[in-house]
């Protein structure tokens, strides 16, 4: 797009709007959804021409980081409406996974600390949302959501003071400590979170009827759960990843980056170390907790066994896979995380592995490990670092 | 020089520090006033380092106080140096090495006012226009220094002497009223040196500066003032003129048989 002029690409923009609005009035059955899919086109394609200018990028960085995030939440929410409940539900809880993966890499990205216990965060989260939704039935989920990110910040606060006194592989064990005693944690409160066996939502999160109404309710695909859990989960992200993005561009983000270069020239700029690494420990909690909030409406239950030890080091995993420190990183992340699982239906189909046996129940520590490996020798700054790197050198060719 | 000294910026008093049985500073005494440049010397291991560290909260006086009067504060946290008007700068250079050399500077303005939390996550305008304002500054800051034209570069990837400067152009950046350099000398090329003496004599227009340094060279025609520090005492303070003819302090560099 460079040499292209503002008005040629304004221009350019209202053509193709136009074309793709026609396109889906003729393609589309019903008014609604021709009308839904319209604006959804029209909405991706005036926000990716101003994206897509450097100087709108470098005079309104804020308006162009939500244009990123309102492209990609709108774009995400339009494909999903062709993908089958399977992929869709995949979807969600990669979407979701993507939101603790934006949390620890801040955490170990910026500020440079390491946390084994961000599964436990999730956990937090989780079951946030569990408890308070058997006790008030009909609270909106954002209020939900919210109070998971809220319970994910005090339980970081709570860990995070310590931890400014520890540093570097004596953090990484206060965090699993707390992986490890998560568990016991919760029995210890049995009768909130239903000991081992956890706690069953009194009812699927479905669609409010409004926006099941807007589209005739034969034809909407959002009638269906997951196609509404998915979306609610991308929008989440999508509102996550603006914030992340605000922080990592922020004064906030930069003060992090400091402290992780060289603490003592931090300090004498008028930046307290122990508020900083708290701060961080906070951030990276909430998004953990969030994250985890949305798997439990995603699965209409919480099990303790699933915020074990093994998430926590799965989440480590795909932060460096995808690239510590990114944004694009913690999105890939998640996608892979999202999609494992029909990696190994895939392989175990095409080998003849039996799915329920020993060698089919650890493909997915396999499957992480591998790929963190190759991460660490070929890619040490994960795939978003790798492909950034490629793409420069392509466009400085 | 006495003419246009101003207010109190820094006073030790009576400053005692031990490490165990060690004392790397026993009763120093002084004072660094606005418009004034002061000249901290003295052999190695005499306790310069010390005393620096204890200027700036690093290192807490085991007696003694630090007070930093014009900003009403003593014994202040190295975190609250820069809200108190103080400024410092590292051995070497001491900048942050994976940020851009403008990054290194804008840090400098870490304290004015916009940059919380709140206002960093949901990007408020006021934090948006703040580190616009920054950035504009901090752009000022190294073409003050001549240097900005290594704005975009990393600390690793431009000559010693300019990443000095960049680290002054920090230091400035907080509009301080003290500023404390620790070897500003060190490493540089006698061109450097001049233009670096020539800088710091014209800081003392708006402040007060204390600078640690070995570079007699260097040291003598710029200050106003020395303290002479020996095995962590004081032995000598006045103007270079009358330091240099100092029996204890000749005694200290020269060493003297009893």
């Amino acid at each position: 797009m460079r040499g292209v002029r503002w008005n040629q690409r304004i221009v350019a923009a209202v053509a193709l709007a136009a074309a793709a609005v026609l396109a889906s009035w003729i393609g589309v059955g019903t008014a609604r959804a021709a009308t839904g899919l319209s604006v959804a086109a029209v909405v991706a394609i005036l926000g990716a021409t101003l994206i897509s200018s450097r100087e709108f990028r470098a005079n309104h960085p804020v308006v162009a980081r939500a244009a990123i995030s309102v492209v990609a939440v709108d774009v995400s929410l339009t494909v999903t409406g062709f993908f089958s409940a399977t992929v869709n539900s995949n979807l969600a809880i990669g979407a979701a996974m993507s939101i603790v993966l934006l949390g620890l890499s801040f955490l170990t990205g910026s500020s440079g600390q390491i946390s084994i216990g961000n599964g436990a965060f999730m956990g937090v989260g989780a079951f946030t949302v569990a408890i308070w939704a058997n006790h008030h039935a009909t609270t909106p989920i954002a209020v939900v959501l919210i109070m998971s990110v809220l319970a994910g910040g005090v339980v970081g606060l709570l860990l995070g003071l310590p931890a400014t006194r520890l540093r570097g592989p004596y953090l990484a064990g206060m965090t699993l400590a707390f992986a490890v005693a998560f568990g016991a944690i919760l029995n210890l409160f049995g009768s909130w979170t239903g000991g081992d066996s956890g706690l069953q939502l009194p009812h699927a999160v479905n669609a409010p009827t409004w926006v099941v109404n807007f589209f005739t309710p034969q034809t909407s695909s959002l009638t269906t759960n997951s196609v509404w859990l998915v979306d609610v989960a991308i929008v989440t992200a999508g509102i996550a990843l603006f914030f992340m993005a605000n922080l990592f561009a922020s004064r906030t983000g930069r003060a992090m980056r400091l402290v992780r270069d060289n603490d003592v020239a931090a300090e004498l700029v008028g930046i307290s170390l122990p508020r900083a690494r708290v701060m961080a420990f906070i951030v990276s909690a909430a998004y953990a907790a969030l994250g985890g909030g949305l798997w439990t409406m995603i699965n209409n239950a919480v099990t303790p066994s699933t915020y074990g030890f093994a998430l926590s080091i799965t989440i480590l995993s795909l932060v460096v896979i995808g690239g510590i420190g990114t944004i694009p990183g913690a999105i890939i992340g998640g996608l892979i995380y999202a999609f494992s699982a029909n990696v190994i239906a895939w392989f175990t189909a095409h080998t003849g592995l039996n799915p329920q046996g020993n060698v089919a129940s650890q493909l997915n520590g396999i499957i992480f490990g591998g790929l963190l490996v190759l991460t660490i020798l070929f890619a040490p700054t994960g795939i978003a670092g790798f492909v950034r790197r490629r793409w420069l050198a392509w466009r400085s060719r | 020089m006495e003419s246009n000294r101003g207010s109190s910026l820094l006073e030790l008093e009576r400053v005692s520090v031990h490490f165990g049985g060690l004392h790397a500073l026993r009763e120093v005494s002084f004072s660094v006033s606005s418009g004034e440049i002061v000249g901290l010397i003295g052999p190695n291991g005499a306790g310069k380092t010390t005393a620096f560290n204890v200027a700036c909260g690093f290192v807490r006086p085991s007696s003694g106080h630090v007070r930093y009067p014009a900003a009403g504060r003593s014994n202040v946290r190295p975190s609250d140096l820069a809200r108190a008007g103080v400024a410092r700068t590292l051995q070497g250079v001491g900048l942050f090495p994976h940020c851009t050399v403008l990054e290194n500077v804008m840090a400098g303005g870490h304290i004015r006012p916009g940059g919380d939390f709140l206002t960093s996550l949901f990007a408020l305008p006021r934090g948006v226009r703040s580190e616009r304002a920054l950035r504009e500054s901090a752009l000022t800051a190294l073409e003050r220094l001549g240097v900005a034209d290594v704005a975009h570069q990393m600390p690793s990837a431009i000559p010693y002497g300019v990443a000095k400067k960049v680290s002054v152009a920090r230091a400035l950046m907080s509009e301080p009223s003290l500023l404390l350099l620790d070897e500003p000398a060190s490493g540089l090329d006698e061109a450097e040196l001049a233009e670096f003496s020539a800088l710091i004599a014209e800081l003392r227009a708006s402040m007060g500066v204390l600078l640690v340094e070995h570079d007699m060279e260097f040291v003598m025609p710029l200050v106003d003032r020395l303290v002479v520090l020996s095995f962590g005492e004081v032995i000598a303070t006045g103007t270079a003129a009358e330091v240099r003819g100092h029996e204890a302090v000749i005694a200290a560099y020269l060493g003297v048989d009893e």
